[in-house]
């Protein structure tokens, strides 16, 4: 049944809200009466007396003085007696329900209330939450992408690279294969006896401190398994908090996709935060690790948490992180570190993961692992990215150490002619950096746009595929000053929205605080930054200067040069040790895990 | 009995202004607020001295992880349920 409600603007400046609110109202065909802002309080009320009303808006915007005025208004409405026929209701900024009841009306609502809660209230039904909470519905990001080259003379040199080293790879093995294909019988071993066997032949091909941990349950520091009673109060805990609305980040279907790292090292924090950073409107997560399960053969088994940086690779752990989240999240794990790439695909794929992160070259210089290892590992793993359809990404995150941005994005491109001819969803991952090579050669000294911009375009004009600046943006530009590191993180989101790509990874805001763990107040410092610029930018755009062009050709220019030398070499590990894409001088320098551990295959 | 400590989910950080004379004088009023303030050892995660004082972000964590947390108890006892 319609309703009669008067609209009173007690505010002279700040009427936008109820003239919205009124305008609901009227489309859901009730009738309102808006007055003029210029009217006294006993004006207003005897127009008030003499209505017949169900309801009163009164929109105001508090600040000093103003509750003894509200306090009058509402004298007023009783001495008259309107308020035993008409409720009250109080809107403005500052208005919270405790504070509206404190000043003596029937309801109040805030800046963080919807036209919807307001119009739910006058028609004494429940809210509907579906219709103002944001539907989620996950994406994929490979999709729209045909993979197809644009550049002749880069798609032949990448078509060659790739030939040769999936050549030199197709007839080698190392014990992160063995392991894998062991990994693959024990998850499909019906019998628990032949299980147990294969556990123990796993166990044999890895690490004394893993098999130690899976057999003796004696864990590497600061290691301890999830008890039974902390998982059931997890279910409890996820069962009873709910989200309090959906959040978009997102102004603009045109924008992407934000991506934040969870990795405190234990899976309950991690599902915890993620599930905050869920309403908040996070699209997905990427697992980071703990940095010493690079360094051993072999990965521990169940639901585990631990003390420093870094969740433990599990089965368990994925699964619980994934089930924990939401369906339409986007989860991915970090698969190119250190001894167990192939293992860690199989476990992503087999836990629901939607992605994983490799790249052959960046994971052979930045983080350790023999570049021959990692070239027959990370094979046998972009295979299996294709066997369980889970996009790979490629982070250039050893432009960090000092390598060029135009070698770090021939790797990343090398990275996609594999995975292209593997048949598996490659993502590109340049950085939005100040890097230590950027920063020696002045290439941001007049602006952090041209040359981050220069990246994405170089891409844009050799490759059809998706690209996901990252690992997080802004890296090195982000103090442990909580607004300069919001501000860092949401300028560089609104380049990446103008420059239309499809995801980024976003610091927090205690990302450059390196003391402790990241705490969930700084995670949602940045996703409010974010969003706020998404909100600004909308589909407007930076305008770039003619030297992102220069900085782009050059690029282009470079990466051919790389590419060519690369292509001299018999094969990618070769162009690895020999520093084609990241030498000494470079900060970078060829990992040793897992040297001389390859084989040829038993035929 | 749940006391609000206990629903701090990670770390709790202060951010204020305090008015010294020096960078190192402000530095050791931070740690002396964090002690005064019964938060024990609080880490200064940001510290920029004006002249007038010094801008401070400081954090203690209540809950790290890997340890246990209380608040995860939250539904599945009656106290946590109650608030008390």
């Amino acid at each position: 049944m319609p309703k009669k409600i008067l609209c009173v603007p007690l505010d002279p400046v700040h009427d936008v809200g109820i003239k919205l609110i009124k305008s609901a109202l009227d489309k859901r065909g009730h009738q309102t009466e808006l007055l003029s802002p210029d009217l006294t309080m006993e004006a207003i009320v005897k127009k008030a007396a003499a209505g017949n009303y169900d309801f009163i808006l009164v929109s105001r915007t508090l600040g000093y003085g103003v509750a003894e005025l509200l306090a009058r208004f509402n004298d007023l409405l009783d001495a008259a007696g309107i308020r035993e026929k008409t409720k009250i209701v109080i809107g403005g900024k500052p208005v919270t329900p405790e504070l509206a009841a404190e000043l003596g009306f029937d309801k109040g609502f805030g800046a963080n209330s919807s036209t919807e809660e307001v119009i739910a209230y006058i028609e004494e039904r429940e809210i509907n939450d579906s219709s103002s909470s944001v539907q989620k519905i996950k994406k994929n990001l490979a999709e729209p992408y045909s993979y197809k080259f644009f550049h002749s003379e880069i798609e032949s040199l990448l078509n060659s690279i790739a030939d040769k080293f999936i050549d030199w790879g197709k007839n080698k093995t190392s014990p992160g294969i063995e392991r894998v294909r062991l990994r693959e019988e024990i998850l499909h071993a019906g019998d628990k006896n032949i299980q147990q066997a294969l556990i123990k032949k796993y166990n044999d091909l890895s690490d004394a401190e893993i098999a130690q941990g899976n057999v003796k349950k004696i864990y590497p520091k600061g290691v301890r398994e999830v008890t039974a009673e902390e998982l059931d109060s997890l279910e409890s805990f996820l069962r009873s908090q709910k989200s309090a609305g959906q959040l978009k980040i997102q102004h603009s279907d045109k924008h992407p996709l934000i991506f934040k790292f969870l990795g405190s090292g234990c899976p309950l924090m991690d599902i915890a935060h993620g599930k905050v950073c869920e309403r908040w409107g996070i699209d997905g997560f990427l697992i980071i690790n703990p940095s010493w399960e690079a360094r051993y053969e072999g990965l521990l088994f169940g639901n585990l948490t631990h003390e420093n940086d870094g969740t433990i690779t599990s089965l368990e752990n994925i699964r619980l992180i994934r089930r924990s989240l939401d369906p339409s999240t986007l989860l991915t794990v970090r698969a190119h570190r250190g001894l167990n790439t192939p293992e860690t695909v199989l476990l992503a794929g087999k836990a629901g993961a939607d992605l994983t992160k490799i790249n052959l070259v960046y994971g052979s210089l930045g983080a350790g692992t023999d570049p021959i290892r990692l070239g027959v590992d990370g094979l046998e793993a972009i295979r299996l990215t294709a066997t369980y359809g889970i996009p790979f990404d490629i982070p250039g995150n050893d432009e960090l150490s000092g390598v060029p941005a135009w070698k770090t994005l021939a790797g990343l491109l090398i990275n996609v002619m594999v995975g292209v001819k593997l048949n598996a969803k490659p993502i590109l991952k340049p950085l939005f950096c100040y890097g230590p090579h950027i920063v020696l050669n002045s290439f941001m000294e007049k602006n952090f746009i041209d040359y981050n911009a220069a990246k994405i375009l170089a891409l844009r004009e050799i490759v059809d595929c998706p690209i996901w600046p990252g690992e997080p943006i802004a890296f090195m530009t982000q103090s442990e000053e909580r607004v300069q590191s919001a501000n860092a993180t949401s300028y560089h989101a609104s380049l990446a929205a103008s420059l239309g790509v499809d995801a980024i990874t976003i610091a927090s805001t205690d990302e450059a605080y390196s003391r402790g763990p990241i705490a969930i107040t700084s995670r949602i410092d940045s996703i409010r930054a974010v969003t706020d610029a998404f909100r600004f930018v909308g589909d407007a755009g930076f305008k770039l200067t003619p030297e992102a062009e220069k900085y782009k050709n050059d690029l282009i220019q470079k990466i051919i040069e790389v590419l060519r030398a690369v292509d001299e070499k018999d094969n990618l590990p070769e162009a690895i040790y020999s520093g084609l894409l990241g030498d000494q001088n470079d900060g970078a320098y060829p990992g040793k895990f897992g040297a001389g551990t390859v084989s040829n295959k038993v035929r | 009995m749940s006391t609000a400590l206990e629903r701090v989910m990670d770390a709790i950080d202060i951010e204020t202004y305090l008015v010294c004379r020096d960078a190192n004088e402000g530095r050791m009023l931070a740690l002396k607020l964090g002690q005064e303030l019964n938060l024990g050892d609080v880490d200064i995660m940001f510290e920029e001295f004006d002249g007038y004082g010094i801008r401070l972000r400081l954090r203690k964590y209540v809950h790290k992880p890997g340890s246990r947390y209380e608040w995860l108890n939250l539904s599945s006892n009656k106290n946590y349920q109650q608030g008390e």
